[in-house]
């Protein structure tokens, strides 16, 4: 399994900042002061149909689109494969179904608000756009769904290293997920700045939404960005002893050492309580190794690994380091050809990603 | 598949029963749990019957060994009574459960309970009981629930690909452990019925009021169903470490997209035949091998005559028994894959094909005609297994008796 490369060679990210054009990187920041972060969205018009932009909702738009810029960057037309990851899907199409239907009272419904909520909707519908009948999966595995999917994805890879495999992500800062959220405590309940969000040591994160895509494929290409070495999982590890044995173990899988790692992408969330497992790690692991953090750009949400990866990916590609990621005092390098990657998902849902350039 | 991939064990629970015994007894008996709503309250409970699970949520805690702890929705209580009994079928040990991998099936996760207490949850300044459940429009969440009750934490997925999704959690259960990442990967899919399921389902206009019929030339629709079931997949490697003897093997499997429109299949097949035609390849299987498929068959209009149509495509003019199980459990949506494995399976023990029930009348689009009586006493070596959903989603599963 281990051994075989995996490159990325194409992505389309819309991100609550402008990351849709690919030959730039973080041109300007934006703050966000209300706990909730939206995307940033370019002219739908340049990428879907009339119809489509008439019919689909604002988060079928944004996932078609990155899907589309993805696939144009990497310069295929009909990928192999499609396989993407979601948290909680199409939340505002789900919560409108279910609006018209206690309205209503279980009568006269229409089917759209139905068909458009189902979590496959994207997948099933770039598969159509690009007629791709290959292999087709969605997972929705809170934390975990954008890990798995792209464990399927490296799976299929290892047995099929010609393949161009479609992954995405896709999560919406819904207003039924935020009421949810505050339930749980999950969110913050002091407005922060977005960009203060690890100075403002309280309880509680703040809500974020995004859709990544990108095109993975044994082989490089003209396009390639970097390269996926591995991904592991670690469900509900019970102390920074556990997630440093673990972290070890996957190094050594994939030949690495500690010292080897030129930065590590971190998912800090800016909760206190629920960073504290992640806070303790970084004075048992990689203690000189330089930090980058990313959820003050695109705030919390399952599948935020995706965009941790996007970022990693342009780190490694384009050999600099925004000095908005930077997050810690240690001297951040000129080269950086290895990147080790630790999201968390409330504290539940841990995940290790190894990138090279 | 590098690493060979067994079947040591399954949990199920339906409306024609509570476990593997129930359900076995039911289907040879032709009983089936169509039948007007009880439980799940909702205006249709007459006008739509559908095949229900006559317990209540707190009887389903009972089942379960719950008692009455709070924050189980019906799907992840459902779930629960199908894994338990499929990890003790398989007489796992609490070690190896701790290192298994749980892949979960749903297409609306606990949305019962959050349309059941919708107004009440959007409405940050009230509390009550009800808070419990504050979480449950998630999909994940039942995955992870059944994941910390039973002590798994070696892998969690939860996988959403409509009606198609539970037959996608044995396919990549089987990856996991053919890439030796993992040595026992528990896969199958949960759904209670829900209001927001038969609303949806209505809406789209492919439910039948009357008993569904598959393949038949007067079908109308399809009946919704409720359920839960789960298989434990296990490595070569571990059965040979624990002198296990398995059910059945995971021969081969094939996942295809039709890319044809966003709820209707082709009426050319496509994705059909290149799901089936995937698994007989990857199990180099050739189409005279098949002893059974177990259709997808919903009973709606669209998808009996494109599936149908893909299999005298793949089998030409030698088409083996095929029937749908659907007129016993309903469409269980994304457990239907699991729990039609699981009939397979019992298919498989028992030497027996589950007729199509309610078939009379022939399609004049097909010239195939489904099993219509119980058959026994069937030698069956490979059983094809179809699921197919919205969104293009088609898998087909190869099994094998071991």
């Amino acid at each position: 399994m281990e051994g075989k490369k995996c490159y990325i060679n194409g992505v389309g990210v819309i991100s609550p900042q402008r990351t849709y054009v690919n030959s730039e990187f973080l041109p300007e920041v934006k703050s966000y002061g209300n706990n909730v972060l939206t995307c940033v969205t370019p002219d739908f018009k340049a990428y879907l149909s009339p119809v489509q932009l008439r019919r689909l909702s604002r988060m079928l738009r944004i996932g078609m689109t990155a899907a589309t810029i993805c696939l144009g960057n990497a310069g295929i037309k009909v990928p192999d494969g499609i396989v993407t990851a979601t948290g909680y899907g199409f939340l505002e199409e789900t919560e409108k179904f279910l609006k018209e239907l206690l309205e209503r009272n279980e009568m006269q419904l229409t089917p759209t608000y139905f068909m458009q909520g189902t979590y496959n909707a994207l997948a099933g519908l770039v598969a159509l756009s690009v007629k791709c009948t290959g292999y087709n999966n969605t997972y929705v595995s809170k934390g975990f769904a954008f890990e798995n999917a792209l464990q399927d994805c490296l799976i299929l890879l290892n047995a099929n290293p010609n393949f161009n495999l479609l992954l995405g992500s896709y999560d919406e800062s819904a207003a039924v997920q935020y009421t949810a959220g505050m339930r749980e405590h999950q969110f913050k309940k002091e407005p922060v700045n977005s960009l203060d969000v690890f100075r403002n040591k309280t309880d509680g994160c703040i809500q974020g939404e995004g859709s990544a895509f990108f095109d993975l494929s044994g082989e490089p290409s003209a396009s390639t960005w970097c390269s996926v070495e591995g991904i592991q999982l670690i469900y509900r590890p019970e102390s920074p002893d556990e997630l440093k044995e673990t972290i070890n173990s996957f190094l050594l899988r994939h030949d690495v050492q500690e010292t080897d790692v030129d930065l590590v992408v971190s998912g800090m969330s800016g909760c206190k309580s629920k960073d504290q497992l992640l806070e303790s790690l970084e004075r048992l692991i990689f203690v000189n190794t330089p930090r980058a953090y990313f959820k003050h750009l695109c705030g919390e949400y399952c599948t935020a690994t995706s965009f941790g990866m996007w970022l990693a990916a342009s780190i490694l590609k384009k050999q600099q380091i925004p000095e908005i990621v930077r997050a810690s005092n240690h001297e951040f390098p000129d080269q950086i050809d290895t990147i080790f990657m630790i999201n968390h998902y409330f504290n539940r849902n841990y995940s290790l990603v190894l990138m090279r350039r | 598949m590098s690493q060979r991939v067994f079947i040591t064990g399954f949990g199920i629970i339906t409306s024609i029963g509570n476990n593997s015994v129930e359900n076995f007894q039911s289907l040879v008996q032709g009983r089936y749990g169509y039948g007007e709503l009880s439980i799940l309250d909702t205006i249709h409970r007459t006008n739509l019957p559908s095949c229900e699970i006559k317990l209540h949520d707190d009887e389903l805690k009972k089942l379960s060994g719950v008692g009455d702890r709070k924050g189980f929705t019906r799907t992840t209580l459902l779930g629960l009574v199908a894994l338990k009994e499929a990890i003790s079928c398989a007489g796992l040990t609490k070690k190896e459960v701790h290192r298994s991998g749980l892949l979960s099936a749903t297409t609306t996760g606990g949305i019962r309970e959050f349309e059941r207490h919708f107004y009440d949850l959007l409405n940050l300044s009230k509390d009550g009981p009800f808070a419990q459940f504050a979480d449950t429009a998630n999909p994940g969440e039942h995955c992870e629930r059944l994941a910390d009750e039973v002590g798994i934490k070696g892998y969690i997925a939860t996988i959403s690909t409509a009606c198609s999704s539970s037959a996608n959690t044995i396919i990549q259960g089987a990856h996991l452990i053919s890439s030796n990442l993992l040595d026992v990967a528990i896969c199958g899919g949960a759904e209670a019925l829900s209001k927001f399921t038969i609303n949806g389902f209505n809406s789209l206009m492919i439910v039948d009021p009357e008993h569904c019929r598959p393949f038949d030339n007067t079908r109308k629709g399809l009946n919704l169903g409720e359920g839960a079931a789960y298989v434990v997949l296990e490595s070569e490697a571990s059965l040979l470490r624990n002198h296990k003897s398995p059910i059945a093997e995971l021969k081969g499997y094939g996942n295809a997209n039709d890319a044809f429109h966003q709820t209707a299949s082709s009426p050319e097949g496509t994705g059909a035949f290149n799901a089936m035609k995937q698994a007989l390849d990857s199990g180099n299987v050739s189409t005279q091998d098949i002893d059974y498929i177990n259709a997808h068959g919903t009973a709606t209009e669209n998808n009996d005559l494109s599936e149908g149509t893909g299999i005298q495509k793949l089998f030409a003019d030698k088409v083996p028994y095929f029937s749908s199980t659907k007129p016993y459990t309903g469409h269980t949506l994304a457990a239907a894959g699991s729990i039609e494995a699981v009939f397979c399976m019992l298919g498989l023990q028992h030497q027996m094909i589950w007729p199509n029930l309610n078939f009379q009348h022939q399609m004049p689009e097909l010239s195939i005609t489904p099993v219509r009586k119980l058959m026994e006493n069937i030698r069956l070596n490979y059983i094809l297994s179809n699921s197919f959903g919205f969104g293009g989603n088609t898998s087909s599963l190869l099994l094998a008796s071991a």
